[in-house]
């Protein structure tokens, strides 16, 4: 079942008087609880085109239907409550909030997309997702004393405990070394099986692409 | 609130040390602003004690009542058209203890009023910084260059005119010992409108108070310099908290990113705010009336409930117009670009 559509998708910067299109007219489909990678040289277009999908910048023209909504019509604040409710993500980077614990970042995120649960059943969604990457016993950790690879496990656990419905994924393995990258990639295939959500993730590393079900190659801001 | 105050939890120092710089401006201000009351009360607490009113002096005075004599029929007329005015003079003065100690004060003589204190003729009543001096009851002063004796019936607090303690006088004795029929002054409570008497021209309390030589001057530094603290303070808070944005426009942009807000941000800010400026003049406030006890006995410090209510309010709306300020740049916040510049 088709959940995100891009189409006729294009984005051009301009640099004074200098325009530049980096995104040339793409279509793309995302099936529900696929995942799909982007793949391709750098300056091809793949981390604008998960960015402006995932509503973190407008596109120049084209129409991005998710769940039978137009994004790319709707306002910043209606585009807000979609990112906080629907979508996930994950970048290169954890970006974790530094004065949270890692079951305060999860709250955090059930807060921010306005999950309404009891106390009870709140702290039982985040021991499961905690079980499920691994961190129970880190609960009250801060991020000053996680790893590189928990930092990354806890912000996937922060990009699914919501329960969202498309995660966006740029680049999540790339400060990983390969045991960890691929230990990252088994976790995100395992989650976003088990919880039905879809996945656009951007890679350059190809071993990375035996966890997908989709691989997309773009060159020079097209799908080819 | 609760991330706001987990921030804070975990970066105690940085918020310490804000929290540091506010309570001492604060304090400084609380007892700046004590010493400037105290230093009003000092100069002028008879005036200041009085309820509301109006003041008339001759219109020949030019503003300084030193100058004025109140025509004895225009003070009858105003006497009997108000029952509860009264006619007054103030006169700087000196009286010589049984010792020949010499002491200043400001003699005060009023017609009959709940106003002023009344004395019978030969006595005077004295403000009591006096009986700290040594003066007691029934001792015989004399008035120079008079050589008037009076004696002393009793003490009351808080009379002070001119930084000078006031002596209550008969307006009988006052009459005789500087040889004049007219009263300088007329007062009448509770006019708040000028009232329209030929010859006379009226002044609010304020406004008398400022006839006071050196009073306005005096009060104009005082208050010029809390005012400055006032607004040093507001740019602290600007300040601290722009530095503290710039170092967070990482994390607000991957809080956007993820959904929080705008509006959440900046409720953290003003929560933040809150928690420091709430606890920075809670224990400000209680220093500033711990110095009312330590503070020697001849320093003049005077500060009301009310000033430090009034000036804690106005901490607190400086405070939220600096952290507001300088958090406008969490507005303009790219999600994108928070995420391109890497780990927060």
């Amino acid at each position: 079942m088709e959940i995100f559509k891009i189409a006729e998708l294009r984005k051009t910067f301009k640099n004074g008087d200098v325009k530049e299109e980096v995104l040339k007219g793409v279509n793309l489909t995302l099936k529900e609880g696929e995942i799909t990678a982007l793949v391709g040289p750098s300056g091809s277009g793949k981390s604008t085109l998960l960015t402006i999908a995932a509503g973190l910048q407008p596109a120049s023209d084209g129409n991005i239907l998710f769940n039978g909504h137009n994004l790319t019509s709707m306002t910043s604040e209606e585009m807000r409550s979609i990112r906080a409710k629907k979508f996930g993500f994950v970048f290169q980077f954890a970006h974790l909030v530094p004065f949270l614990t890692v079951r305060e970042q999860l709250s955090l995120m059930l807060d921010v997309s306005e999950v309404r649960m009891k106390n009870e059943k709140r702290e039982q969604e985040i021991d499961y997702i905690l079980d499920c990457v691994g961190l129970s016993h880190r609960k009250h950790a801060y991020p000053s004393s996680l790893s590189g690879g928990e930092k990354q496990r806890v912000a996937i656990a922060r990009a699914v405990i919501h329960k969202p419905k498309v995660l966006f994924a740029d680049e999540p393995t790339a400060s990983l070394d390969t045991k960890k990258s691929k230990e990252i990639m088994s976790l995100i295939q395992d989650l976003t099986k088990t919880l039905n959500i879809t996945t656009l993730m951007v890679t350059h590393d190809e071993d990375m692409l035996s966890f997908v079900d989709h691989v997309v190659k773009m060159s020079d801001g097209l799908v080819v | 609130m609760s991330i706001a105050w987990k921030e804070i939890k975990k970066n105690k120092m940085r918020f310490f040390i804000l929290g540091s710089i506010i309570f001492l401006v604060s304090l400084l201000t609380f007892i700046i602003s004590g010493l400037a009351n105290g230093l009003s009360q000092d100069n002028a607490a008879l005036i200041k004690d009085l309820p509301s009113g109006q003041f008339y002096i001759n219109n020949d005075a030019e503003d300084n009542y030193n100058l004025s004599r109140i025509d004895h029929s225009v003070q009858e007329q105003v006497l009997n058209e108000h029952k509860n005015a009264a006619a007054l003079s103030i006169q700087m003065g000196f009286l010589n203890d049984e010792s020949d100690k010499q002491r200043s004060v400001a003699f005060v003589a009023s017609t009959d009023s709940k106003l002023f204190e009344s004395v019978a003729p030969g006595e005077i009543v004295l403000d009591r910084s006096l009986e700290k001096d040594g003066v007691k009851v029934g001792d015989t002063l004399t008035l120079k260059p008079f050589n008037e004796p009076l004696v002393v019936k009793d003490f009351v607090d808080q009379k002070k005119f001119s930084h000078a303690p006031v002596a209550f006088l008969k307006m009988e004795d006052y009459k005789q010992m500087y040889r004049t029929e007219e009263m300088q002054l007329l007062f009448i409570p509770g006019a708040y409108e000028t009232l329209n008497f030929k010859e006379l021209q009226s002044f609010s309390n304020k406004e008398f108070l400022n006839t006071i030589p050196s009073y306005s001057a005096e009060q104009m530094s005082l208050n010029m310099i809390v005012w400055f603290l006032i607004v040093i303070s507001g740019m602290l808070f600007g300040i601290f908290f722009y530095m503290m944005n710039v170092q967070k426009i990482g994390l607000y942009g991957i809080l956007k990113a993820i959904g929080v807000k705008t509006g959440d941000l900046f409720k953290m800010m003003w929560t933040q705010m809150l928690c420091i400026t709430i606890i920075s003049l809670t224990l400000s406030v209680g220093f500033s009336q711990l110095f009312k006890e330590i503070a020697p006995k001849d320093m003049p410090y005077h500060l009301t409930n009310e000033t430090t209510l009034q000036l804690s309010i106005v901490f607190l709306v400086i405070g939220f117009i600096g952290a507001t300020l300088s958090g406008l740049q969490i507005k303009k916040v790219e999600p994108l670009q928070a995420i391109q510049q890497g780990e927060v």
